[in-house]
């Protein structure tokens, strides 16, 4: 039973906490406080552009930003730096800003995230290469074909692309000496390289390993399934992207080109995959090579350069890294992949994809532009940090301090092998992936789970491309 | 007619006096109130929008499908099915409840026996020092300490291999071989979490009186019969604060696995918060996430409402 009277002396305290209770109220409702508009650069009118962060250092967001200013003045821009381990990781971190309502209006990506962008979020930019055409027309002849096809989806055209890494080899010098081995011609072939990696096992202590090499789907097993002529998923070519290559590129050029690559039917268990995974099985159990899970980029440089390692496939990125971790330019060098059944290599490529959400489409069609010009490429590629889609970028001049002496190689890639293609990257990208990554530790677990492994691959992998993104 | 007065049957006690009738809390009572209530406020306001509304949310977006790009569509239970369908979600759970009793387990015996070791005789500095230095990982990242770790056990550039071919030990495949890697996450875990229940028996056994332990040695206990039969006793409260918070947490654990193994080889490493950062945030299926986050919620629950059940029968509360 509560007591319902009140004395005057409590309700004068209680009016009193009312009073003052108001009073706060009013207070903080007339604050002149801070909102989500008031984080600099939010919904003040600037071009958002992301970046991977790692990528794109301050260095090099100074310079972006600064050119595009002196062009075009009368557009703000604001470069968001995404830090993020790998591009799955980037992508996750910008859906999830399209999912909060602040999606940037253009987006750097790469060819694993090129197809789900495109089919979910991105903007076709037929329109504005077809206007911009005469403009464009000293892009695209500095530009492989191959790489403008990987950035087409299903007929249109989502991203210039601005740099691209093929998996060519590297040897480190150092170990090809101690082995007494000669290097490697340019049409070198698998047997080749297991005589060579036997080679510099015989010569090196217990603690080197000649080749290194990652589990993911850039430079781990797919370049050797494209050398085997086969892949993941059943490659073929949309139709469509005549507009493009009949208006930019010569017959010779543009024969075989069709609107973007297809990755369908998965074709795990196909006979000549189990090959590639039975040749890897055999190097690990003959301990030439690293089990794949025990190799990740961060610690590759360092083991290579000190010669605890001979051989691995890396793209035009790793010039500059070794230049940066104190390798001499003769210290290292590069060729091509062995060719097995065929010398087709892979790439992968990145350029900046529109977004749908953007109010901006037109000015950042103009940074599009800006970021494929000549002159923003050369200041923003300074450090040889990855392999400039232009061919007139690659010259003697831009190698002789980083090396390698073969630098001609990275884009070679393209120019010798011109069937050379893009990762397969579907929508369903990060389910494929995953599958994949995780299949592969199991089956080179022992050439005899080989096998079992491809068969339950196969199996995720028909989940994975059945279902929607 | 006699005047019989017939004696009351007991003697009569005065009447007492009407008990006061019951008044509401008095003014100093609701100023009590009032302002346990404005201090617990913020609290509860936290604990309102940073829990009980995304526990909220995720069921209900369990019952929807949703990729973030577009508008999501309601799934009824179908989620749930996929998820009980799924090889690899069910196998999280296998590999997330091994972790949870081997971590555990090793955590709590690691941690009792090192603060029992430090409750002896020491020095007090030298106490300080093992204390900081058991405490010290826990304040640490954990994907920071995965990711040296990594390097540690890497089997052909590692140190510890490195270490181990001095005594003629072969390379063990850490982080690489599906027996190999459970064992080497769960030891990486159990390094960095077992100095917070450390701490925990540190308290709990500097609370046990004195007078306790010299009343069981005067009955002539000593040693290990000591620890059985008084000590563990009135430590069991204790204990079951650090298994109810060891276990909680090892049922989310994320960062070592995915560092040091990002879930494989194959799946042996990967556990449930694993599956529920990959399938939301990696293939966009948000509904079947959260529907995997309601069921763990769900297994955190019942595992701790049988831990406090179970613990009537072994709690003893001085």
């Amino acid at each position: 039973m509560t007591d319902s009277h009140l004395t005057r002396r409590t309700l004068l305290r209680y009016g009193a906490y009312g009073a003052g209770a108001a009073a706060l109220a009013g207070t903080a409702a007339s604050w002149d406080r801070l909102t989500g508009a008031d984080i600099p650069g939010r919904d003040d009118g600037s071009l958002v552009v992301a970046t991977l962060g790692p990528a794109y250092g301050p260095e090099a967001i100074r310079t972006l930003r600064e050119g595009f200013a002196e062009l075009h003045p009368d557009i703000k821009l604001r470069i968001n730096a995404v830090q993020a381990v790998d591009w799955s990781d980037f992508f996750a971190k910008i859906l999830t800003q399209v999912a909060a309502g602040t999606a940037p209006d253009l987006v750097y990506v790469a060819t694993e995230g090129v197809q789900l962008f495109a089919q979910r979020l991105g903007v076709a930019l037929d329109q504005w290469v077809k206007r911009d055409a005469a403009e464009l027309k000293e892009y695209f002849a500095d530009v492989h074909p191959s790489l403008v096809e990987s950035m087409m989806y299903e007929g249109s055209l989502y991203q210039l692309p601005v740099e691209f890494n093929a998996a060519d080899m590297y040897f480190n010098q150092q170990v090809l000496r101690r082995a007494g081995a000669q290097f490697p011609s340019a049409d070198w072939t698998r047997d080749d390289f297991t005589a060579l990696l036997r080679d510099m096992k015989q010569s090196s202590g217990s603690r080197f390993t000649p080749y290194f090499w990652t589990n993911r789907l850039w430079g781990g097993v797919v370049p050797w399934l494209f050398a085997n002529d086969t892949n993941l998923l059943a490659e073929s070519k949309a139709p469509g992207g005549d507009w493009l290559w009949d208006g930019f590129y010569p017959a010779a050029q543009r024969k075989g080109r069709g609107g973007g690559f297809r990755w369908t039917t998965p074709q795990a268990t196909h006979d000549r995959v189990e090959e590639v995974y039975d040749y890897l099985a055999s190097l690990i159990q003959d301990g030439l090579c690293t089990r794949p899970e025990g190799g990740n980029g961060q610690n590759l440089i360092g083991v290579f350069s000190t010669g605890r390692v001979g051989v691995t496939p890396a793209g035009g990125f790793w010039a500059g890294g070794l230049h940066l971790a104190g390798m001499e330019r003769d210290g290292f060098d590069v060729q091509y992949f062995p060719r097995w059944r065929t010398q087709r290599m892979q790439y992968g490529a990145a350029g900046y994809a529109l977004l749908r959400t953007s109010k901006m489409q037109d000015e950042a069609w103009e940074f599009i532009k800006y970021a494929a010009r000549k002159d923003t490429l050369e200041r923003l590629f300074a450090t040889n940090q990855t392999t400039p889609a232009r061919r007139s970028l690659l010259t003697a001049d831009r190698y002789e301090k980083t090396g390698p002496a073969r630098w001609p190689v990275f884009y070679d890639t393209l120019d010798r092998f011109p069937d050379t293609g893009p990762i397969p990257a579907p929508p369903q990208v990060a389910e494929v992936e995953q599958v994949l990554l995780k299949h592969t530790g199991t089956a080179l677990a022992s050439s005899r789970s080989v096998r079992p492994a491809l068969r339950r691959m196969q199996g995720d992998l028909e989940k994975a491309m059945e279902r929607d993104v | 007619m006699t005047n019989t007065q017939i004696p009351p049957a007991r003697a009569e006690r005065p009447a007492a006096p009407p008990a006061p009738a019951p008044k509401g809390p008095s003014a100093r009572d609701r100023g009590t109130r009032l302002l346990a209530t404005l201090f617990l406020a913020p609290t509860i306001v936290g604990i309102v929008v940073f829990t009980v509304v995304p526990i909220v949310g995720s069921v209900i977006l369990s019952l929807f499908h949703w990729n973030v790009i577009e508008s999501p569509s309601y799934a009824g239970l179908s989620n749930y099915g996929e998820v009980f369908g799924d090889e690899t979600v069910l196998v999280s759970f296998r590999n997330t409840l091994v972790f949870m009793i081997l971590a555990v387990a090793l955590q709590l015996l690691v941690a009792l026996a090192l603060a029992l070791t430090l409750n002896g005789r020491m020095p007090g500095w030298l106490r300080s020092v093992f204390r900081s230095a058991f405490f010290f990982p826990l304040v640490l990242s954990a994907a920071s300490i995965s990711v040296v770790m990594k390097y540690l056990f890497n089997q052909d550039f590692g140190v510890i291999n490195w270490l181990l071919g001095f005594v003629g030990i072969a390379p063990v495949p850490w982080l690489t071989s599906e027996n190999a890697a459970m064992a080497t996450v769960i030891l990486v875990y159990v390094w960095q979490q077992f100095g917070f229940s450390f701490l925990l028996f540190v308290g709990g056994l500097n609370n046990i009186p004195k007078e306790i332990h010299e009343a069981a040695a005067l009955d002539g206990a000593t040693g290990l019969r000591k620890h059985l039969t008084v000590t563990l006793p009135l430590l069991s409260p204790t204990l079951l604060v650090a298994s109810v918070v060891g276990i909680i947490n090892a049922l989310q654990v994320f960062e070592q696995p995915y560092v040091l193994t990002n879930g494989g080889p194959g799946d042996s490493t990967r556990t449930v918060v694993m599956v529920i950062y990959e399938t939301a945030f990696e293939q966009l299926r948000f509904g079947e996430a959260s529907a995997v986050g309601v069921l763990l919620f769900v297994l955190i629950m019942a595992v701790t409402a049988l831990q406090f059940r179970l613990s009537r029968r072994f709690v003893h509360y001085q």
